[in-house]
């Protein structure tokens, strides 16, 4: 896989009036991998994007896109740039192919053949000769992504992408940036407030808060780092009360759970076999240990609370 | 550029508004000389006529209230009939290119539907949102902002050239195709009376008002470009245009109020000589048309560069 940066964030700033609302950003996001882009309502993401395509100026700082300022370089530097900045807002009172010629003529060497492929891509053969005005938020999705896509970018943009999809749709698209970013060596960026999609979705995740880079990992060591799970632990219900003592060794502290013989312990992953270990020397019958893992969700609200 | 301008032409054809405007420009234009036909009387006899007109013409000279303007109109007139049955030269028979001369005031129905159209053309896009992916294209935002500019210019003209070619084509139905050398009398710019060739002046008419109505077409654009509000848009430049008319009566006695584009806009004051002062001539007024135009263009281009597209 090709990992050559695609963006550089090189102390990039934005300042409106008194406020900051970005703040000194620095972070490169690599050729062949999905990018997400988490942060709570306000946090300055969708500012960030702005800045990436041109669309407001940056106050300090610069942003560089195949090695070409956006602010000095604004043409070389888009020409690589594909996509979506908040809603796919397009002509409604264009037809669907109308929308694409439109994009596609803004661009050089985009031929009939590249339209009409990018359409079978998306699924939207059928209504493509119509006004969009009677497309689905999902189809206006759909035909937003094949506008991004029309002339083969290094870097795509996806300000919430999966707004409007219907379940299967999701999944297709999750499939497909996968296979751009994986196959192609696409630099794809996405912003979403769905947690549990950009979970499966991305590579790698950066998180954003009031204006600044808190924190940008792979996503699976960004999940477990420093990760305290929750371990439920089911045994014979006479034997309850001896287990929340050996725990008790453990300096652990064992709750009663749900079920009349379910406990549930606060500790590592790593300290389950130990544990294991523990009961079965003390013949204490396990009938069932069950790690539940954390979601990118949880470690996101977890993190968004210590903040605060 | 060719690309940007035909898909800005594309945005302007797929509207329905544009379609309505289209029609309602052709049917006025038609009901206008079919109603001139209907209530036309002829004329049996042209120096009794012509007798009759000098005598009501000095009538009304006779009278105070008549506005500056008016008053020169019917000195203009009481000098070409004087003309006439003195050197014994018949008023012209009817023909389209006199009646297109005579309806000068469908350049004023273009201005208006032009209006309408370049308020829109900018403002639009940032209504629906749909700015944010025009800009993300390989293309500076001048050029944009241009290709939509001579877009709009376009349709204008291609709207005058409506109102000439259906205003020609109804009056060719009633009175013949007419014939491109037939002369007629008119005031020339030092206020004497010369014969002149009639489809020439009507060609001059109907081309220099362009210049007029791209004004019209920058101020709006400019303010539409700079307020992002298409009605506001609309508004003002109407406004101007009202008011604008009943400043080519001051104009007369304020002299500064020349170099406002108000008492410029109308071609055919030259056509017929009734600059709103004497000093005024064709070629100032064309000169500070352009000027306001290029200042206009210039605004929307320099607020457009910079802003941020939130």
């Amino acid at each position: 896989m090709n990992q050559q940066p695609i963006v550089q964030f090189k102390h990039t700033t934005k300042i409106i009036g008194r406020k900051t609302i970005v703040n000194d950003l620095n972070f490169d996001v690599l050729a062949g991998e999905v990018f997400g882009f988490l942060g709570p309502n306000g946090a300055g993401k969708t500012t960030t994007i702005r800045m990436m395509v041109g669309l407001i100026k940056i106050s300090r700082g610069d942003i560089l896109i195949n090695g070409h300022s956006i602010a000095s370089q604004f043409e070389q530097a888009i020409r690589h740039v594909g996509g979506i900045v908040e809603n796919p807002d397009l002509y409604k009172y264009l037809t669907g192919y109308q929308n694409l010629k439109h994009y596609a003529r803004m661009d050089s060497g985009i031929s009939k053949k590249r339209i009409n492929e990018i359409v079978e891509h998306v699924g939207l053969k059928e209504s493509i000769h119509n006004k969009v005005s009677s497309y689905s938020l999902g189809m206006r999705q759909r035909l937003g992504i094949a506008q991004a896509l029309l002339h083969r970018p290094s870097l795509l943009i996806l300000d919430e992408p999966t707004n409007g999809l219907d379940p299967a749709g999701i999944r297709k698209l999750r499939n497909n940036l996968k296979e751009l970013a994986h196959q192609e060596g696409v630099a794809v960026f996405v912003s979403s407030h769905l947690l549990s999609e950009m979970q499966l979705m991305c590579d790698k995740i950066a998180v954003l808060q009031k204006g600044k880079l808190v924190s940008i990992e792979n996503v699976q060591a960004f999940i477990s780092k420093d990760s305290i799970s929750r371990v439920y632990l089911e045994v014979e219900a006479s034997q309850t009360e001896l287990t929340k003592m050996l725990i008790a060794d453990l300096n652990k502290t064992a709750i009663a759970g749900n079920g009349p013989n379910e406990l549930w312990i606060q500790m590592n992953k790593d300290e389950v076999p130990e544990l294991n270990k523990l009961l079965l020397d003390n013949g204490i019958r396990v009938l069932s240990i069950h790690v539940q893992e954390r979601t990118l969700e949880d470690k996101f609200l977890e993190m968004m609370g210590e903040e605060k | 550029m060719i690309g940007l301008i035909s898909n800005e032409m594309m945005k302007i054809v797929n509207r329905k508004l544009t379609w309505i405007i289209l029609f309602l420009l052709i049917a006025i234009t038609a009901g206008s000389f079919v109603m001139n036909k209907l209530t036309e009387e002829p004329v049996s006899d042209w120096r009794a006529e012509q007798s009759e007109l000098i005598e009501r013409y000095q009538g009304q000279l006779e009278i105070d209230e008549l506005s500056p303007q008016m008053y020169a109109d019917t000195e203009n007139k009481l000098q070409i009939a004087n003309y006439r049955l003195e050197k014994d030269i018949a008023p012209v028979s009817e023909n389209p290119w006199s009646a297109l001369l005579r309806f000068s005031g469908l350049i004023e129905m273009v201005i208006i539907f032009a209006i309408v159209i370049a308020a829109d053309v900018v403002s639009r896009e940032y209504t629906s949102g749909t700015i944010k992916l025009l800009l993300i294209r390989p293309h500076s935002r001048a050029k944009i902002l241009f290709s939509k500019y001579i877009s709009v210019a376009v349709f204008a003209l291609c709207m005058l050239a409506i109102v000439f070619v259906t205003g020609y084509g109804v009056s060719a139905m009633f009175y013949g195709f007419g014939n491109l050398g037939t002369k007629d009398l008119f005031l020339n710019a030092g206020g004497e009376v010369t014969e002149m060739n009639v489809f020439l002046q009507t060609v001059k008419m109907y081309g220099l008002s362009f210049l007029p109505i791209l004004s019209y077409v920058t101020l709006s654009f400019a303010i539409s470009t700079i307020l992002r509000n298409s009605a506001l848009a609309v508004g003002i430049s109407l406004f101007i245009m009202i008011v604008g008319n009943s400043i080519i009566e001051a104009t007369s006695r304020i002299s500064w109020l020349k170099y406002l584009p108000f008492a410029n806009s109308d071609i055919s004051l030259y056509i017929f000589h009734l600059p709103a002062r004497p000093e005024m001539t064709l070629s100032f007024s064309l000169t500070v048309l352009a000027v306001y135009i290029a200042v206009f263009a210039g605004l929307s281009w320099m607020v457009f560069k910079k802003r941020d597209t939130a």
